[in-house]
């Protein structure tokens, strides 16, 4: 790690006051520390801000707030997600090792940087790592990387399994700036695609930190389900990954959300697939429809055409697994 | 299981013509490098800190960068804990912090004052061996001992998080600590042991 | 420093390996854990192409970071005298020649390694020291280079393979398999310490203490007692320790400048491309067999990938001609060189790839003969004789393993179709394959130190890598005397001990089994030497003649009146410690028999159709290695081995980027090996019957055998579920898919 200045904010203005181009905020470190060790990250001051966020889980009059410190393990556990937003734990639980739930945050669950490997290897060009040095994975080894939505500068894929969560539930994120001000951002507006600055994962305000995560009600706490298809059984990222929840009456289906990981720069929702599966009858036949629907304009890479029937599938098996509960 | 040694020039070079036509060099590498030259070398940090590591108190001086792992192993001669990638990425250097579970290469030594830390070096009491401890020892929980204290201390955290119902669910529980001799039946062993008890 | 030198000895704890306290509570000490007055830390820099000539280092960033004391590269580094020269280089034999070329085989090759005062200090400084290179032509891709290499024969015809023409039923086929990475979970590591001009001490990760201290004696041009290799503990090897790498050498160069104690512990990236590897394969496979299913011949053609700077042979034809009756047999075979580091042997070396292909294509030909896998080995099955060197096998039980395998997965139950066995999105199969492994026995030297409390110290320098060497010791040396397991402690890992060979090749137990039974017998007459003088009954009597107890020593053929007490011989004959030594080796059996350890493997699968997904329901390995001396342990490596098996069956693959010249993905995210969800609970079984001939604890190697198959066994079965041959490892979800 290159050497650096290190401070602990125990509050969320304290440590926006110390907020510049050279600063970066630790909470859980799971993939800070990670990318500081690798000379992707290298602040000249960090900010130790466990203390500075919010980190309970409250009920609101609209829904729930999870507070950005909220680790991922208690998210998980928490009676009221059980209850209520159950996708949020299937999902969180899909994703790497109790260790790491343990330590990981909420907020840093969003902020956390792709996993192509050629970000991580320092010696390789990468779009994302160094603005214009060109991609590596474009013409070289992209079978994890991303069917839609990227760019020629970019195809990395965005790594989180809880986001896909929060994006299919139509989340928002909470940020507060320097000056105290507070605004509400569209999960799916949260993360960016690549486009020709894919250098920049998401949109949260230079001279902002991420303060909480806000669901409201929804009627999806019946029928949802995660389903991640990787190489191995547990802790790895995701090939493909499928949140999928439905609103059903009898066996109607009053609204579907359908959202994907390991497809594209941000949390993929299918909305054409969500909206045919509305006032359809939830069965076999209806699911791979829209699976069908979802697939049909995807353009893979030279090393993973296998996406696009997987992710078929994947889709398939959790709408069906919806059904199950 | 036959090796040979081959180290004349010519070797090198005729290989390396036979394959002439595959030749590429990336202009990222150069460039990156460029980078390199005209830099000034920052100087390190350092913290005093206070950590409480198995009940004991250490006053110490810790570079900003030492992680929790490092701090350990290289200062405080614990070596119970183990370094098997130092990114996250297999768990032998798991450690709890405040009762939890946690990877100690990705925690920096920082972080630490005002948490609990214990390590393996914590777990038995005194000359009597943790339950867990024993059960990997009855069960042959472990091969080359490397990936070990890292599981029994996933392990006593996966039974007091109650997630011993099935062996799926200690398979599942147990999937963040790698384990290269694959000694997982007695790992499961172990668990199923202490849970009952 | 032995295993019992902790601060437990006061506590009974649970009955298991004489090293388990010393594991379970983080005690026992690894390369790199060893406290060490005045160390400092060395952090290597790789180079960034894959080929070319380094023009320029840029060391001086580096040298600025506070704390560094030195930097080594080709430019600047202390003297090797075993690589003064391009001569002396070619015969040191050493492999990459570490900072004595300018030149460039593979990305990550070390160019440089920094030292400094602290880990972290170092670490940093490392990451400023950049060069400048002359680049050539390069590649890293073993299929698109495969075709311009030719194979040449691999040992004797036997018969003439013209004869698979008239077969009635032929398979042939081609099978790639990705280069896997031994990946103990202890990353490589040395701490080098000079104590004097020309004395080293090394605490080192390896596989066999004495090979590294021959290497470095030879280098270093100093005698080989000079140099103490200490490895009491070692996290794994699977391989990667046979040989000396270049990064123990760096350290040692790193110590001679700085004049102090240096630490290098290599970074899991690291461990990619400095220890070795189980090289990509290609093969091709023809198989015959006539009308009832007796095998009329086998072609068997292989390629395994190599380094640009060594020509690595993996050996991948060898079990061709091993495990079954081919009256006609052709092999052939070739490397390919590639600018990667060098490969070498990883669990199952050779046999494990070429058995993959083998058992593969005996499977699918079982369905063109429409004849139960099973029943179509046990038909073609060399159990006589070593179909190689016609000599007798010693003992070969793998008729049994089948049997017994077959019994314990309930084989009756697969289906003979294939896709017959559907569970809604999941399809259900089964398969098996058997493995076999030469096994071998080498010299080895063990001794023990009694005391006068009857209490004795076994001692070798023999590794123990988790196979369980420790407690087979104590095992046989409880069998052999008589004294309690309590009172016999376990030495080892360490050359000041009696020397023994490299703990690989499933040789170790098999070699140091019989240098402790030697060691017994030298004991026991040693001991009736002094008791003669007691008592002349005790002179001139022969080892098996003689009893040893935790009390004293009588005599088998007379009566208890004999007994002598420890005490009274030690008191009489005024005994200190009491010292032998013995060795013990092969001899003239190996010239009447042939000796091999075998296994079969069962597997039961569950795919599914929509994801690709497989899970491995059951896993069944139930194995011939002779008299099993330590259950327990025995059991954990067959169970350790069939984990390492679904690894290469489902997971394991390096990959690699030909425009760049680079690996990608090494690490573990990038590099899967099974974690504890992905394997079932293995059922292990063994036949359990000695060997008479190989030893004298009638034991052969398992380690090898545990691998040897079970990718196979995996790929068979996912057949019998889905119908889909897939002949290329990895058999990751996608290909699956698309198979």
């Amino acid at each position: 790690m290159r050497p650096f200045l290190f401070s602990k904010s125990s509050a969320i203005n304290q440590a926006l006051a110390k907020k510049n181009g050279t600063t970066q905020y630790i909470a859980g470190g799971t993939n800070l520390v990670d990318l500081m060790k690798k000379h992707i990250a290298e602040p000249e001051s960090l900010v130790d801000i466990t203390s500075a966020l919010p980190a309970k889980i409250e009920v609101t009059a609209k829904g729930i707030q999870i507070g950005a410190m909220v680790r991922n393990t208690p998210l998980a556990n928490d009676a009221i997600i059980l209850a209520k937003y159950p996708l949020i734990a299937k999902a969180v639980l899909a994703g790497a090792s109790p260790q790491i739930r343990n330590m990981a945050s909420t907020g840093g669950n969003l902020l956390q940087r792709t996993r192509c490997p050629y970000f991580y290897d320092v010696t390789t060009p990468c779009n994302k790592r160094k603005a214009g040095s060109g991609c590596s994975a474009i013409p070289g080894e992209n079978r994890m990387s991303a069917i839609v939505g990227y760019s020629d500068q970019c195809i990395a894929v965005h790594p989180s399994d809880l986001c896909v969560a929060l994006a299919a539930l139509d989340a928002s994120v909470k940020v507060q700036d320097k000056s105290g001000k507070t605004q509400s951002i569209a999960f799916t507006d949260f993360h960016r695609l690549p486009g020709t600055t894919p250098e920049r994962d998401n949109n949260l305000p230079a001279n902002a930190l991420i303060h909480s995560i806000e669901i409201n009600e929804n009627a999806f706490a019946k029928n949802c389900a995660y389903v991640k298809v990787r190489d191995r059984d547990s802790y790895a990222f995701a090939l493909v990954s499928v949140a999928a929840a439905l609103n059903l009456k009898d066996n109607q289906i009053v609204e579907a959300r359908l959202a994907s990981g390991g497809v594209a720069h941000k949390p993929w929702r299918w909305l054409e697939a969500e909206q045919y599966l509305k006032g359809k009858t939830a069965n076999a036949a209806t699911f791979e429809a829209a699976a069908d629907i979802a697939i049909k304009d995807l353009r893979a890479q030279s090393h993973n055409g296998f996406k696009i029937p997987m992710l078929k599938g994947a889709i398939e098996t959790a709408l069906q697994q919806c059904l199950n509960r | 299981m036959k090796q040979e040694y081959n180290f004349s020039r010519r070797f090198f070079l005729k290989t390396s013509s036979a394959l002439g036509a595959l030749a590429f060099i990336p202009k990222g590498v150069k460039a990156f490098y460029e980078e390199v030259k005209n830099f000034i070398v920052p100087k390190k940090e350092q913290l005093p800190l206070t950590v409480s590591i198995n009940k004991k108190s250490y006053a110490i001086k810790a570079d900003t960068r030492t992680t929790l792992l490092d701090l350990l192993r290289e200062d405080l001669n614990l070596t119970g804990a183990k370094k098997g990638c130092d990114h996250g990425q297999c768990g032998a250097c798991t450690v709890h912090i405040d009762g939890e579970r946690a990877l100690s290469c990705l925690t920096l030594a920082a972080m630490v004052p005002g948490k609990e830390v214990t390590t393996i070096e914590g777990l038995a009491n005194g000359d009597k061996l943790h339950p867990m401890q024993e059960a990997f020892i009855e069960c042959d929980g472990f091969q080359c001992g490397y990936c070990t204290p890292g599981q029994i201390m996933s392990a006593v955290a996966c039974v007091k998080e109650g997630h011993t119902k099935s062996v799926a669910e200690i398979k599942e529980f147990m999937s963040g600590n790698l384990c290269r001799c694959g000694a997982y039946n007695g790992i499961v062993e172990s668990i199923q042991k202490v849970a009952a008890k | 420093m032995g295993f019992f030198d902790e601060p437990f000895d006061l506590m009974t704890p649970p009955e298991g390996r004489v090293e388990g306290v010393a594991k379970v509570t983080g005690s026992g000490k690894y390369a790199a854990e060893y406290k060490v007055n005045g160390l400092c830390h060395a952090v290597l820099v790789g180079s960034t192409i894959a080929a070319g000539t380094i023009l320029n280092i840029n060391t001086s960033n580096a040298k600025q970071v506070a704390g560094v004391l030195g930097v080594i590269t080709h430019l600047e580094k202390p003297v090797v005298p075993g690589m003064a020269d391009e001569e002396k280089i070619k015969e040191a034999r050493f492999g990459l020649p570490v900072f004595h070329t300018d030149k460039v085989y593979f990305k990550g090759q070390p160019i440089a390694l920094v030292i400094a005062e602290t880990l972290e200090d170092a670490t940093y400084a490392a990451s400023l020291v950049s060069a400048e290179y002359r680049e050539d032509a390069k590649t890293v891709d073993f299929n698109g280079t495969l075709g311009f290499v030719s194979l040449t024969p691999a040992g004797k015809d036997r018969g003439d393979i013209t004869a698979l023409n008239s077969a009635a039923h032929s398979i042939e086929a081609e099978y790639n398999i990705k280069a896997e990475v031994h990946n103990p979970m202890e990353m490589h590591a040395t701490i080098a310490e000079w104590t004097a001009d020309d004395k080293l001490k090394l605490f080192d990760k390896n596989q066999g203490v004495n090979n590294v201290q021959r290497t470095f004696a030879k280098l270093f041009n100093i005698p080989v007692n000079h140099i103490e290799v200490i490895s009491e503990f070692v996290g794994g090897g699977f391989g990667s320790g046979l040989r000396v790498w270049p990064h123990a050498l760096a350290c040692i160069m790193a110590a001679k400048l700085v004049k102090r104690p240096v630490k290098l512990m290599l970074t899991r990236p690291q461990m990619f491309y400095s220890v070795g590897y189980r090289p990509a394969s290609w093969q091709k496979i023809k198989l015959g067999a006539n009308a009832d299913g007796k095998f009329i011949g086998i072609h068997h053609q292989a390629k395994n990938g190599t380094s640009v700077y060594e020509n690595f042979n993996e050996g991948i034809t060898r079990v061709t001609r091993l495990i079954y009756n081919f009256d006609n047999l052709k092999a052939e075979a070739a490397t390919v060189p590639l600018n990667l580091s060098t490969p070498t042997w990883m669990r199952g070396p050779g046999d494990c790839t070429g058995d993959f292909a083998i058992e593969s294509a005996i499977d699918e030909l079982s369905y063109k003969l429409n004849i139960d896998p099973v029943a179509l080995r046990m038909k073609n099955l060399a159990l006589e004789k070593n179909p190689e060197t016609g000599l007798p096998w010693s003992t070969n039980y793998i008729n049994e393993c089948i049997e017994k395998g077959a019994q314990m997965i309930s084989w009756k139950d697969r289906k003979a179709a294939h896709s017959q066995n559907i569970e809604g999105d999941w399809n259900i199969g089964y398969g098996m394959a058997v493995g076999a492994w030469n096994a071998g026995r080498g010299n080895a030297s063990a001794g023990i130190q009694m005391q006068k409390d009857g209490s004795i110290t076994v001692q070798t320098a023999m590794t123990d890598i988790g196979t369980g060497t420790g407690i087979s010791m104590q095992n046989i040396a409880h069998e052999t005397t008589g004294i309690s397991k309590s009172k016999i402690k376990i030495e080892l890992g360490n050359s000041n001990l009696p020397p023994a060979p490299s703990q690989g090749g499933s040789n170790g137990l098999s070699s140091i089994g019989g240098a402790v039974v030697a060691a017994v017998n030298a004991l026991k007459l040693k001991l009736a030497e002094h008791a003669a003088l007691q008592n002349e009954a005790y002179k001139n009597v022969a080892a098996a003649d003689i009893l040893l107890s935790d009390k004293g020593i009588s005599l088998k053929t007379a009566n208890s009146q004999f007994f002598i007490s420890y005490a009274s011989l030690w008191e009489k004959n005024k005994l200190g410690i009491l010292e032998v030594e013995a060795s013990s080796g092969p001899g003239a059996e190996r010239q009447k028999y042939a000796f091999c350890s075998s296994a079969a493997h069962f597997c039961k699968v569950r795919v599914n159709r929509k994801t690709g997904k497989v899970k491995i329901e059951r896993l069944v390995t139930v194995s011939d290695g002779g008299k099993i001396i330590s259950e327990k342990a025995a059991a954990n490596q067959m169970s350790g081995a069939a984990v390492g098996g679904i690894g290469m069956a489902l997971m394991e693959e390096q990959a690699t980027d030909e425009r760049l010249g680079t690996l990608v993905g090494n690490d573990f995210a990038g590099y899967h090996f099974p974690v504890n969800a992905d394997a079932p609970i293995i059922e292990v079984a063994f036949i359990n019957k000695p060997d008479p001939n190989i030893n004298p604890q009638g034991s052969k190697g398992l380690g090898e055998v545990g691998i040897i198959g079970t990718a196979a066994a995996i790929a068979n079965a996912i057949y019998n579920a889905t119908g889909k041959r897939l002949r290329d490892l990895p058999i990751t979800p996608d290909k699956v898919l698309l198979g």
